[in-house]
């Protein structure tokens, strides 16, 4: 609601509980802390560490690594994969989310379950399902291959694959923002005589952008760091279905591990990218972060 | 709100959105030049125009076939005229197996085990008696198990015996995840079995030295980390040519070559189901008798690999010790039977990690 | 329209007959890329005869490997549910250096791929990386352990334990505060009975999908865990260990095992969740 930027300033200004002042600035610094040990625990040296491995070979390894055919060739692979993806699961989120939200009919939470499993499928379990669908020995199988089309093992798997773990990024990030907002707003706009396609890009959009945007970075970029589901239906065949967290594998696994390391940090750093975008955007709209 | 015309200006616009996303995914899935159907056409007659081979291998092959693959493609250049293209996928030989077997279309496979090969034989893509079909019984190279143990030996391992102390601790890979690592546990019970012990005495052997391993990595590469970058264990089995080649990319650890060993031998085929659809059969059978030559052999020798050829044998000999008494799957019963015995469900390496648990 | 709430003159089913295209496209969507997958993965797990499948699903290294996926998994949801919410208290209620960037590496364990995440927490908890070294003496082991299974699911599950606890203690109203501390509650009693209630469904949504994304995970678990069965095993493993035996109908069958218990948590979560919005909504 546009209320919550007033609230800011309400709680700044609200009387501070009982208690001296100096000891509630112990307790917000012993929780600073305590945040700042957990995460750099759990989050921080993990991500040091990479980039320190990254850099171990110095700048040749690098280059060396970012100018390989097949690195290049993996890097566009990813990209068109999540290029495809992302679109195609923030129609379904958004189809989705406008469905669910103040709505109330029998199953709707389980709707919405069902709608969250594939966070909770594993990724190998999720590549074994579709070779099991498009597969040679799969229900699809012999009509695919009988019309020489080809899906598993090829860019469509690839695509498939990645569409399903990042299913519910988008709808569960614009769910509650819709549930937030309420109707009244679509309402008014009806009662003006706006049609439906009118109401939804000029009023509902608008006030959903946020949530969308967090959404969309967000399954962006799992989406280019798909790994398990990804590897069971690529066939990893090298320089055309080897997506950049296959090659890291690959690389690995032959003891570069100063390439491994390398192509790691450029994934690690479109987190960092993604998550600095949706930064620049929050502060743009000069609100802070919203969440799911 | 709910007129017709509103309906219906709604449905085509979900629909126009729908068409394209599904119109943009199948431009792509027609455009990706990842399907070796191109090469159908091309390569009706021999010596034609461009063709295109898949090799389908598993993952350290790969610094061989860097090197293997181009000379390869000047020769055949040289002798026909015709351009040969080769796409490559490397990855775990149990998940290559599937692969090809759910549909990766492999000209060529070149897999860890004569098991996984023989997969992909039942499961109709490649002929019964592939093993005829190239040298040596189709086994391009080789490798054995070895013992990799800190600098200096602390612990003073000689041999597989050492590893069933009480104060040693193993690191290997597991069977069950990754089926090369099955040679590692082969290779323990037929030290027993091929010199002279019975069953027994080799499931009590085999019993204590998987109580003592601490951690199961998932496959060879995930042992080397756990035992070298992240000091696991005192002794790791291993493979010699993985051993070989990480000393060469700088994890470099002392190891021994025991004399009684398994003979890993690892398999080539050409997938006949592919190579007819293709019509590279010429090429793909070229490309694996190429492989037994002195010169892809030593290719092979290089990144840690027995050679097959004997020449090329003779000339990396101080790299690979001679093993005393070599035995191999034929002696362990064939794979059918191995995997029945040990690696099945309830089997005895179940039976070992069951009483180990217990 | 889409955003109208239902009159109650439409019945349920009227609504289902003349159903909206965003309704037409969610179930077209989730037709192909949800449900007909599961259907697959059902259909070939029944391939196998009941006896057959109560065999593998109650295998004993399986229910050992249920115990560890689930049982870690929960503790690891319920560490950060608690670790989560002072994260966003502190990330929505205070200002300090670093805010910004703490906020925004929350979500680093989205984009990063699970095999560097595994690796990385590997190296640096095992006896001689940075953190594990420190341990060490203290006799702590990390990395081979359920130790390193639970610091590689709190790794993965953290952004969903905060994320979902900050927006509602951003638009939690600052006057029923206000008034509770103007009518002399302690700061401890205004926490308990005006705080958290609004909070607690949030607190356990993300609890609940931390969980579910833990019991999933197998790229950065399989690599800082030690394997063993009967010890730090966890049920994706095994279903790669059944693939690599070829038995993709065993290997769907705990796939579905895991699917439906994830199911069942979900469903819970999201009906305490509804619940939870009526109640403060």
């Amino acid at each position: 609601m546009a209320d919550s930027s007033l609230k800011q300033p309400i709680a700044a200004a609200a009387p501070k509980p009982q208690g001296a002042t100096s000891g509630f600035q112990w307790g917000k610094w012993l929780l600073v802390a305590f945040v700042f040990g957990y995460l750099a625990l759990i989050l921080l040296v993990p991500a040091l560490n990479v980039f320190i491995q990254a850099l171990k070979g110095g700048l040749p390894g690098l280059v060396d690594t970012f100018t390989s055919k097949s690195f290049v060739n993996a890097v566009k692979l990813t990209v068109i994969a999540t290029a495809i993806t992302v679109p195609l699961n923030t129609v379904f989120g958004l189809c989705a989310a406008l469905s669910l939200a103040n709505k109330n009919f029998p199953g709707r939470s389980l709707l919405i379950s069902i709608i969250d499993l594939p966070f909770s499928i594993s990724p190998v379990v999720a590549g074994l399902m579709l070779v099991l669908l498009f597969g040679n020995r799969g229900w699809f199988g012999p009509l695919l291959d009988a019309n020489a089309i080809k899906i598993i093992f090829a860019l469509p798997g690839i695509v498939m694959a990645t569409i399903f773990v990042t299913m519910p990024f988008i709808a569960r990030e614009v769910l509650p923002a819709l549930e937030e907002n309420g109707t009244q707003q679509e309402e008014a706009a009806a009662t003006l005589g706006a049609t439906p396609w009118q109401t939804f890009w000029r009023v509902t959009l608008p006030s959903i952008k946020w949530s969308l945007l967090y959404g969309l970075i967000l399954c962006n970029a799992r989406a280019m760091g798909e790994f398990g589901a990804v590897a069971v239906v690529s066939g990893n065949i090298v320089g055309k279905t080897q997506t950049l967290p296959l090659f890291i594998e690959e690389a690995h696994v032959q003891y570069n591990t100063q390439a491994a390391y390398t192509a790691s940090l450029l994934l690690a750093c479109l987190a960092v990218v993604t998550l600095v975008l949706k930064y620049l955007l929050e502060r743009s709209a000069g609100i802070q972060s919203k969440g799911h | 709100m709910t007129s017709p015309q509103r309906y219906i200006s709604r449905r085509s616009a979900v629909l126009f959105m729908a068409g394209l996303g599904l119109a943009g995914t199948l431009a792509a899935c027609g455009s990706t030049p990842s399907t070796p159907e191109a090469s159908t056409g091309a390569s009706t007659t021999a010596a034609a125009g461009p063709v295109e081979l898949t090799l389908v291998t598993y993952a350290v092959t790969q610094a061989a076939y860097e090197q293997i693959i181009p000379k390869f493609a000047e020769k055949w250049k040289a002798e026909t005229g015709q351009e040969v293209t080769f796409n490559q996928s490397y990855g775990g030989s149990g998940s290559q197996t599937r692969a090809v077997l759910d549909g990766l279309e492999a000209d060529v496979v070149a897999l860890a085990l004569a098991g996984d090969t023989k997969k992909i034989e039942k499961g109709g893509l490649i002929e019964p008696g592939w093993e005829s079909e190239a040298p040596n019984n189709a086994i391009v190279h080789k490798s054995v198990a070895v013992l990799v143990t800190r600098e200096g030996n602390p612990k003073n391992i000689q041999g597989w015996e050492d590893l069933a102390r009480d104060d040693v601790a193993v690191v290997t890979a597991n069977p069950k995840t990754s089926g090369g690592a099955k040679w590692n546990f082969l290779g323990a019970w037929g030290f027993k079995t091929q010199t002279g012990s019975d069953d027994a005495a080799a499931l009590d052997f085999v019993t204590k030295i998987y109580k003592n391993v601490p951690v199961l990595p998932k496959d060879a590469r995930e042992s080397t980390d756990v035992f070298f970058t992240r000091g696991q264990g005192d002794v790791l089995i291993n493979y010699e040519n993985e051993v070989l080649l990480a000393a060469a990319k700088g994890e470099k650890l002392p190891f021994i070559v025991p004399d009684v060993n398994i003979s890993i031998d690892n398999p080539v085929a050409v997938v006949d189901a592919n190579v007819d659809k293709h019509g590279t059969r010429e090429v793909a059978e070229a490309f694996v008798e190429f492989l037994f030559t002195p010169e892809a052999q030593e290719e092979f020798a290089k990144v840690g690999f027995r050679p097959v050829d004997p020449t090329v044998g003779e000339k990396f000999a101080d790299q690979f010790p001679k093993i005393d008494t070599l035995f191999t799957i034929a002696d362990l019963g064939g794979w059918e039977a191995i995997d029945k015995k040990f690696f099945a469900d309830g089997a005895i390496f179940d039976q070992v990690q069951a009483k180990i648990g217990k | 329209m889409t955003s109208f709430p239902p009159s109650s003159s439409q019945g349920f089913w009227h609504q289902i007959l003349h159903a909206s295209w965003p309704w037409r496209v969610t179930w077209l969507y989730l037709t192909l890329f949800l449900f007909l997958p599961i259907a697959a993965l059902l259909l070939k797990a029944l391939t196998l005869n009941p006896a057959e499948i109560w065999r593998i699903a109650t295998d004993p290294v399986a229910i050992s490997t249920y115990n560890v996926t689930f049982f870690t998994a929960l503790v690891a949801g319920i560490i950060n549910g608690f670790a989560g919410l002072i994260i966003a208290w502190v990330l929505v209620r205070y200002e300090f250096p670093g805010k910004r960037f703490l906020d925004a590496i929350i979500d680093l364990p989205f984009a990063l791929p699970t095999a560097v995440a595994g690796l990385t927490l590997s190296t640096i908890y095992s006896t001689n990386g940075w953190i594990g070294g420190f341990l060490e003496p203290f006799g702590i082991k990390v990395s081979f352990t359920r130790l390193g299974v639970l610091v590689a699911m709190i790794f993965i599950s953290l952004p969903f334990a905060v994320r979902t606890v900050q927006p509602v203690l951003q638009d939690l109203e600052a006057e029923a505060e206000e008034a509770a501390w103007s009518m002399g509650a302690s700061q401890w009693q205004t926490f308990w009975r005006v705080i958290s209630p609004p909070l607690m469904p949030a607190i356990l949504t993300g609890v609940a999908m931390g969980f579910s994304r833990a019991v999933g995970e197998y790229g950065s678990v399989v690599i800082i865990a030690g394997n063993i069965p009967f010890q730090d095993l966890i049920a994706p493993v095994l279903i790669i260990q059944r693939l690599e035996q070829f038995d993709y109908a065993g290997a769907t069958v705990v796939g579905t095992v895991l699917l439906l218990i994830s199911l069942a948590v979900l469903l819970v979560i999201n009906l305490i969740q509804a619940r939870g919005r009526r109640f403060y909504g």
